[in-house]
């Protein structure tokens, strides 16, 4: 497949051409960095390490209506799936977390609402200049990796790589016009060494090799309640990850018009597990913390085969304790 | 002057006492510019224990975050002390906790470090980007210096400590069973100059401002959980029957559950300024906390916090209090 | 399983008759409740062992076990005990009043498996509600199985389930059934005492024999202890597990026992399965 390139001055029109459908991309929203419709193609923020919230909220939203009814009525509305028809400006890990999460969407039972979205194209952006706590190498990742994308963009400094991956991609760059050129041969090369640079600066890594079979018989060793010591028991590691998937079911009432609709949860809440007895099979921050490292390295591969962590280094960047997977990850691995 | 191993001699004198049940300090961090909370049980572990510019955590909310199991039958419940390192700002949560009896004076063992100021993480990191070891830092002077990997750089205090810390009133514990070493000169003030530019604001432009912020909020708790005084084993925010907050994260229902933190912490807030540390998507919270600061310190002449025999403004009463907020 | 496309879209039911089971604050209330649609209701199968997820719109859902079994008709019963806001919600409801149900889910109890053997359930409270399909289901195909024994407990006789359905029970040689309850009571004609005990002092054989508890933790921990001590072999032995769930169907995460989900890899477990897994019983 051709590769192409887009000249930043040229990036609006390019953006323009895609006007007709429903592009999602970093951009500002208060202080933070999330995904988000695109109406003004100038607030599209690309110039990231990563985005604060991952692209898993256009996929998953935060809070969504399963169905509508009216109270007293048993007729049930289903909203219009889908909505979103290209994401753009995914980071490697992102775009591979997100095919991680498919399995759990698609195991089974489908679940439209997730599988109707997922239908975009996927537009990557290669990382120049991997974060602090990144550790993708370390999960079969990289700063260039193509995993689930469709297009994979890499900063050449004044204009965009553009390597089409799949189809999808190929018939974004169809609509892409004269807004795109032929890149040249140089450019390639230009890329293929930002990625080596890329990769050389990750820094932090960890052997994830056996911990999967290491997990089960460190049930009862003490580093989970030395990690629950310092863990507030907030959300921030779970809903900023990018292959946490679990979310809560609740109706929500105003006046007449009632919805059902799920929102993102943690299993680091308290209420995540309460039976309505009263009674908690995970009643502290220890069995918490460690049904989140179990979930990830061990239950996760049990079930589905793969690792639900890409080393995107969200949880250890905003974790307000220092909480640390690297980190536990090493203790695992030594541990006897 | 700061003396860290003043500071791990006492800490092992401490963990020795049979009445004490562990010691909560901080340690180095995992990368760059963290510091990390430090729970000790051992003499030995002392060796880790650093008192920096890095110590931003308030260590106060694992008094009231530990969790009560109930205890198994013909057990008796470990009645020891916690041992507990704290800054000026920490040790003012430590007294609003006693206020309310939210913790017992005879189960908590209060070590003071006077504090010359923690830094704002943030500010250090657009300083020094792509750091990636661990950075440890000491205060000199008016500056504070970090022991880069390339060498060390001394930056001035102004220009990387955390907002709270320039306005800082408390930089000493304002109770301590011991305090390490002599105290600081106090060098901040506070006219609330945060509050009072947002109050020179129309309506429109005020709630502009906070509508953005709230509509970033992603509910994680994270405000809540490490606040010294949000300690309700039974959070309003939580219960569904009745549910006065709906899970759904949309702007209505986040200022809706901001709101009733910050009226829940109307004379209560020790402006440890925590809760917007840690926020992951940077709404100043401290801006709507430090309002109703305000509003307490001019109507009722109140600061919570500052003298363990106070009463809590809610239980008290006095017949020349303001009414001019009854409409 | 549904066969809605959207597995999170609920059929609506209608309460043909509702009453008590037990009285007090923690009381069991049993629904009988028809699908409207008729071609879903044509279309349900569900096996002794199996759930499905109840609510109400405006309220909420919560995954409770089918409480009967397919032989009894194509109705379906709940038996839910008062305890958090869906409950009592659900308490609320009478005969003629609407309800919603998505399901069935999980796994069953291996009926068709067991045929030709001897089966053993072992209830205690609430827990009879997930063990009275099986109780149903031999009863109605007993020429298949080598004989049914029921053991069930409660704190005292009001808190038992099904009380009419036992005395149909008793006099028959390929059926027993033995009660108890935990202390004496006046007019009370049957055991006195904890289940594990009763089910020592039966000391049923293993051979050709199939174990089925559920009850409260403490119970099934002491019943399992001495069901090894009768000899029972781990794959002899099962149990239904329940944990707090939201969706059902495997997605929404929180019901999980090491790395399965209750919702879906469950609820019926045998204790070879679940022995390894720490959390199985917390």
């Amino acid at each position: 497949m051709d590769m192409k390139k887009v000249r930043k001055e040229k990036f609006a029109d390019f953006l323009a051409t895609l006007a007709e459908q429903k592009l999602y991309a970093p951009q500002k929203v208060g202080e933070s960095l999330r995904f988000a419709p695109v109406t003004d193609s100038g607030k599209v923020e690309l110039e990231m390490s990563n985005t604060t919230v991952p692209p898993k909220s256009v996929f998953f939203p935060q809070t969504e209506t399963l169905y509508r009814y009216e109270v007293g009525n048993t007729e049930i509305q289903q909203p219009a799936m889908g909505g979103v028809d290209i994401v753009l400006g995914v980071r490697p890990c992102d775009a591979r977390a997100q095919v991680i999460v498919d399995s759990l969407f698609g195991w089974d039972y489908n679940d439209p609402y997730y599988q109707e979205r997922r239908k975009a194209t996927v537009v990557g952006l290669a990382c120049n200049k991997p974060c602090v706590n990144c550790f993708c190498l370390s999960l079969g990742g990289g700063p260039a990796s193509t995993v689930g994308l469709d297009l994979l963009m890499t900063d050449l400094g004044d204009a965009y790589l553009l390597q089409p991956l799949t189809e999808k991609g190929e018939k974004l760059l169809a609509l892409a016009g004269e807004t795109v050129e032929t890149a040249a041969a140089g450019d390639r090369e230009a890329a293929e060494s930002l990625h080596g640079q890329a990769e050389q600066m990750i820094t932090r890594k960890v052997e994830t090799a056996g911990v999967a079979e290491k997990l089960p018989g460190l049930w009862e060793h003490s580093l989970w309640q030395e990690t629950a010591n310092s863990c507030l028991g907030c959300g921030i590691c779970t809903f900023l990850c990018p292959t946490c998937h679990c979310f809560d079911i609740q109706d929500e009432v105003e006046g007449l018009e009632g919805r059902r609709c799920r929102m993102w949860d943690s299993c680091m809440f308290k209420e995540y597990t309460l039976h309505a007895s009263g009674h908690n099979p995970r009643p502290t921050r220890r069995e918490r913390t460690r049904n989140r490292i179990n979930h990830k390295y061990s239950y996760f591969v049990q079930k589905f085969g793969h690792t639900a962590c890409v080393g995107c280094g969200r949880c250890i960047n905003y974790c307000p304790v220092n909480i640390d997977l690297v980190e536990i990850l090493r203790q695992v691995k030594e541990a006897l | 002057m700061v003396n860290v191993d003043k500071l791990k001699e006492i800490a092992r004198e401490t963990i020795s006492r049979d009445d004490v049940k562990y010691l909560i300090g901080w340690r180095q961090g995992t990368y760059g510019f963290r510091a990390a909370p430090y729970f000790m049980s051992t003499p030995e572990e002392a060796e880790e224990l650093i008192f920096s510019p890095l110590c931003t955590n308030n260590l106060a909310t694992y008094l009231t975050l530990a969790e009560k199991l109930p205890v198994p039958r013909g057990q008796e419940p470990d009645s020891r002390k916690v041992a507990l390192l704290v800054k000026g700002c920490d040790s003012r949560a430590v007294v609003q906790q006693l206020v309310e009896q939210g913790i017992s004076r005879e189960r908590v063992l209060v070590i003071g470090c006077p504090c010359r100021g923690v830094i704002d993480q943030k500010k250090v990191e657009a300083k020094f980007p792509d750091v990636r070891e661990a950075v440890s830092a000491v205060w000199d002077g008016d500056t504070v210096v970090f022991n880069l990997p390339g060498g060390s750089v001394a930056v001035p205090r102004q220009e990387v400590l955390a907002g709270k810390c320039l306005t800082c009133r408390y930089p000493n514990p304002v109770i301590a069973d011991v305090t390490v070493w002599e105290e600081v000169a106090v060098w901040g003030s506070d006219d609330y100059v945060d509050v009072r530019e947002l109050e020179a604001g129309s309506p429109q432009q005020r709630w502009g401002f906070w509508e953005e912020k709230f509509a970033s909020c992603m509910r994680c708790y994270s405000c809540r959980n490490v606040c010294p005084m949000c300690y309700c084993e039974d959070c309003v925010l939580d219960r569904l029957n009745p549910q006065w907050i709906m899970r759904s994260v949309n702007t209505a229902e986040n200022t809706a559950f901001h709101l009733a933190r910050a009226f829940h912490l109307a004379g209560r807030c020790i402006e440890c300024g925590e809760c917007e540390r840690v926020c992951p998507v940077d709404i100043p919270l401290m801006k709507l906390n430090r309002k109703l600061t305000k509003e307490v310190r001019d109507k009722y002449a109140y600061e919570p916090g500052v003298d363990p025999e106070a009463k809590p403004l809610q239980a008290s009463y006095r017949p020349d209090d303001k009414e001019d907020f009854i409409l | 399983m549904c066969n809605n496309a959207n597995p999170y879209i609920p059929y609506v039911a209608t309460i043909e008759d509702a009453w008590f089971e037990t009285v007090g604050e923690r009381c069991v209330k049993t629904f009988k409740v028809t699908l409207d649609d008729p071609v879903a209701r044509k279309n349900w199968r569900h096996q002794p062992g199996q759930c499905a997820m109840v609510g109400q719109l405006g309220v909420g859902e919560s995954m409770f076990c089918i409480s009967c079994s397919p032989t009894e008709g194509d109705f379906l019963r709940f038996s839910i005990m008062r305890a958090g806001k869906n409950t009592q919600a659900l308490h609320e409801l009478e005969a003629g009043d609407k309800l919603t149900v998505r399901g069935p889910y999980g796994n069953t109890f291996p009926v068709d498996e067991w045929k030709g053997k001897k089966i053993l359930t072992i209830g205690g409270g609430i827990g009879q509600a997930p063990l009275r399909p099986i109780v149903e289901y031999v009863k109605a195909n007993l020429d298949q199985y080598a004989g049914l024994t029921m053991i069930y407990g409660a704190r005292t006789s009001g808190d038992l389930c099904f009380k009419d359905e036992f005395a149909a029970m008793s006099g028959r040689d390929d059926l027993s059934c033995h009660l108890t309850i935990d202390v004496e009571e006046e007019g009370w004609e049957y055991n006195v005492g904890f289940v594990p005990s009763l089910l020592m002092d039966l000391s049923p054989s293993p051979e050709n024999t199939i174990a089925i508890t559920c009850g409260p933790p403490i119970m099934i921990r002491f019943v399992l202890e001495n069901l090894k001590k009768l000899n029972f072999a781990d794959d002899q032995i099962y149990t239904t597990l329940e944990n707090r769930m939201k969706c059902g169907i495997g997605k929404c995460g929180r019901c999980n026992v090491g790395s399965l989900y209750v919702c879906k890899d469950g609820p019926v477990f045998t204790y070879a399965t679940l022995k390894d897994i720490p959390e199985a019983f917390a």
